[in-house]
């Protein structure tokens, strides 16, 4: 046939190259949909792990030979609705799989619409537990609120505290930890005064004054974000309540709080990956740093260091999926299922929920222009200050 | 139990204030020109962010950035004022939108600028307690409760005994027969906008130095504006002050004897309740009066 027709030949040639190159590319690179908060309230929060994707992406890039990925980011807006419409599109422009999302809030609905699309998507922005109990085998959550209370009470437990006041944000995530720390320290006998505020609130006065004259605690436990602690920990410099320790969760033992806010953080603790200045010990932490400084130029924080590892696992089980054929035949989500290693946020292994039964938390202090990991103590590099207070 | 009300009340009323001085810039363009700034929170927002500039960048304290301030805002709120002013058709419906698309686009610009980061001042001496006996507050709370007493005076003082107060209140009044005693009503309604901005800037630096700031924060010190300037009455300058305290004490009364998760609830029964028993405000029997 070809001898019959040596241009008409040429042309199939030509067309099946064409193919076969085409067809060759797409397996070598994944095109992986990124649907963070840019902009709207949780937009510092998404732009931390939406920074941590990139440096995983980058990473990635240079170690692996075979495979190749590119991102396409939508920002969700913080919105729920948003967030779905986010999703729907990075389906409709064919991407393999989804890191991203903030807020149980917007994620609940956002991976509802990925499962439905049958994508998987991989997060470590929410930890509401009703996200885990929906039987969808698309969704991988790498942190969970069991996590962070355990590094809580861990805490809580080393400095023997008998009355502990909680102050707690009226948010979903929020209120689910503060409510199960209180369960477990009733449990184990601890006086616990719980007092729930409103997003809105500007002025923590009348709460602290509360703690200050009616509960008396030996510790404030705080659960809320980054505008809270600071309102928080400000009325209790003018109070000046009499209690041994201040103890937040998120984003509050981090240099950024010490560098803004450096006359508030002293003594306070809060959960903490790594210590800062931060000690990466191992090849792959030295360079998620150091691709982290030369993308942005600056200290890796814990949300980015959240979005690496959630990526870096989506990117490694994409990768097992292309190489056994499966990546379009529900390959990721098996892959994913098989994950079982150690990260930068420890332990790493799904159940068949998506979620890490293994991910607990550790405790840093901010002790002069440091931060410092104080429980577990097989991970603390320093001992804590205590008691120790701002004021 | 005393210590614990008379703290509440305290912190209502340092509240309250600060309230106040968001929330009359909203009420003097409302009073005067019937348009409800819906951009007047990131205003308010924008003065936050040129403090925290003139702090973090040229070491200035947050006081000394307020003439920056008000040169930025007014800039800005002049620009508002020139496109409000070119709306020909459905007035009131269409300036809602505008002037809500600019607090859209100001936010974004906030967040393109400033990046989403939580931002307040360092100063030490501002955060430092001022005890009265059992009452307990912020040096900036206390020094901004003093500047928004006295702005609003000055307000009051300015739009009873001026000319210029008096062509404001004028217009509000009756646009035609102030037009027929020689009052340009743009150049009025440019006047009341430089005076919003200009109190939207102490109000800027008043959140900065007694709060936290972020870019989304713009939204909701505009609907807390214009909840006050409703219970107040359309435009009442004795009424912004009243409905604030009123506010900022109902939330920490709330906060104390309930929970703070309750405060906006409260607020917000409080605002209808007013409105039930008084349609038009506090002080509002006069409506248009200013």
């Amino acid at each position: 046939m070809f001898a019959q027709s040596p241009a008409r030949a040429l042309r199939v040639l030509l067309a099946l190259a064409f193919a076969l190159a085409t067809g060759a590319a797409a397996a070598d690179e994944f095109l992986l949909g990124v649907e963070v908060p840019l902009s709207g309230s949780l937009a510092r929060v998404g732009t931390g792990m939406n920074e941590g994707i990139h440096v995983a992406v980058d990473v990635f890039n240079r170690k692996s030979g075979k495979h190749k990925a590119k991102l396409i980011v939508i920002d969700d807006e913080s919105s729920p609705a948003k967030a779905v419409a986010a999703v729907e599109k990075l389906a409709s422009q064919g991407v393999v799989a989804i890191s991203g999302g903030y807020g149980s809030g917007n994620i609940g609905p956002a991976s509802d619409a990925a499962n439905k699309a049958g994508l998987v998507y991989v997060t470590s922005g929410g930890v509401d537990e009703a996200l885990t109990q929906r039987g969808f085998k698309t969704f991988f959550r790498i942190n969970n609120t069991a996590g962070y209370s355990k590094a809580m009470l861990g805490l809580l437990a080393d400095m023997d505290a008998k009355n502990v006041s909680i102050v707690y944000l009226t948010k979903e995530a929020t209120s689910d930890l503060a409510k199960d720390v209180e369960k477990a320290l009733v449990a184990k006998g601890v006086k616990v005064t719980m007092h729930a505020f409103d997003p809105a609130i500007t002025d923590f006065k009348p709460i602290i004054n509360k703690i200050k004259l009616q509960d008396k605690p030996d510790v404030i436990a705080m659960s809320g974000y980054e505008n809270d602690y600071v309102g928080i920990i400000r009325a209790a410099k003018v109070l000046k309540p009499d209690v041994k320790a201040v103890v937040g969760v998120w984003s509050l033992a981090t240099s950024k709080m010490q560098d803004d806010f450096p006359d508030l953080m002293g003594s306070v603790y809060g959960t903490a990956l790594l210590p800062f200045p931060a000690e990466f010990t191992t090849p792959d932490g030295k360079d998620f740093a150091e691709t982290y400084k030369k993308l942005y130029g600056k200290e890796p924080d814990y949300l980015g260091q959240f979005g690496y590892v959630q990526t870096q696992l989506l990117l490694e089980a994409l990768s097992r999926a292309a190489d056994a054929g499966t990546l379009k035949s529900g390959g990721i989500a098996s892959e994913m299922r098989k994950t079982n290693r150690d990260t930068l946020i420890g332990k790493v292994a799904f159940d068949d929920k998506g979620d890490n039964p293994n991910f607990s938390h550790r405790m840093g202090q901010h002790q002069g222009k440091k931060v410092v990991v104080v429980w577990p103590k097989d991970l603390a590099n320093g001992k804590m200050v205590f008691p120790g207070v701002p004021w | 139990m005393t210590d614990l009300v008379a703290q509440a009340l305290y912190s209502g009323v340092l509240t309250g204030s600060a309230y106040a001085l968001i929330a009359l810039g909203l009420a003097l363009v409302f009073g005067t020109m019937r348009i409800i700034n819906l951009a007047h929170g990131e205003l308010v927002l924008l003065a936050a962010y040129i403090a925290y500039t003139c702090e973090s960048q040229l070491g200035l304290f947050p006081l000394l950035s307020i003439p920056a301030a008000i040169v930025v805002v007014c800039v800005a709120t002049t620009l508002t004022w020139y496109v409000v002013g070119r709306i020909e058709r459905d007035h009131e419906l269409n300036s809602l939108l505008l002037t809500y698309g600019i607090g859209v686009m100001l936010t974004n610009g906030a967040l393109l600028v400033w990046r989403a980061d939580i931002r307040s001042t360092k100063s030490a001496w501002l955060q430092e307690p001022v005890v009265l006996g059992p009452l307990y507050a912020m040096r900036s709370e206390v020094l901004f409760f003093v500047v928004s007493v006295v702005l609003i005076g000055a307000l009051w003082w300015w739009l009873t005994r001026t000319w210029a107060g008096r062509a404001l209140r004028a217009t509000a009044s009756n646009r035609d027969a102030a037009m027929l005693m020689g009052i340009d009503p743009r150049r009025v309604q440019l006047v009341s906008f430089l005076v919003a901005g200009l109190l939207a800037a102490f109000a800027g630096t008043a959140i900065y130095t007694i709060g936290v700031i972020q870019p989304s924060l713009g939204i909701s010190l505009t609907v807390k504006a214009f909840i006050i300037t409703v219970l107040a009455g359309m435009g009442s300058v004795p009424g912004v002050l009243a409905g604030a305290l009123l506010l900022g004490v109902t939330e920490s009364l709330t906060t104390t004897f309930a929970s703070s998760a309750l405060q906006e609830l409260a607020g917000m029964v409080l605002f209808l309740l007013v409105l039930f028993v008084r349609p038009s405000g506090l002080f509002g029997r006069r409506i248009g009066a200013v």
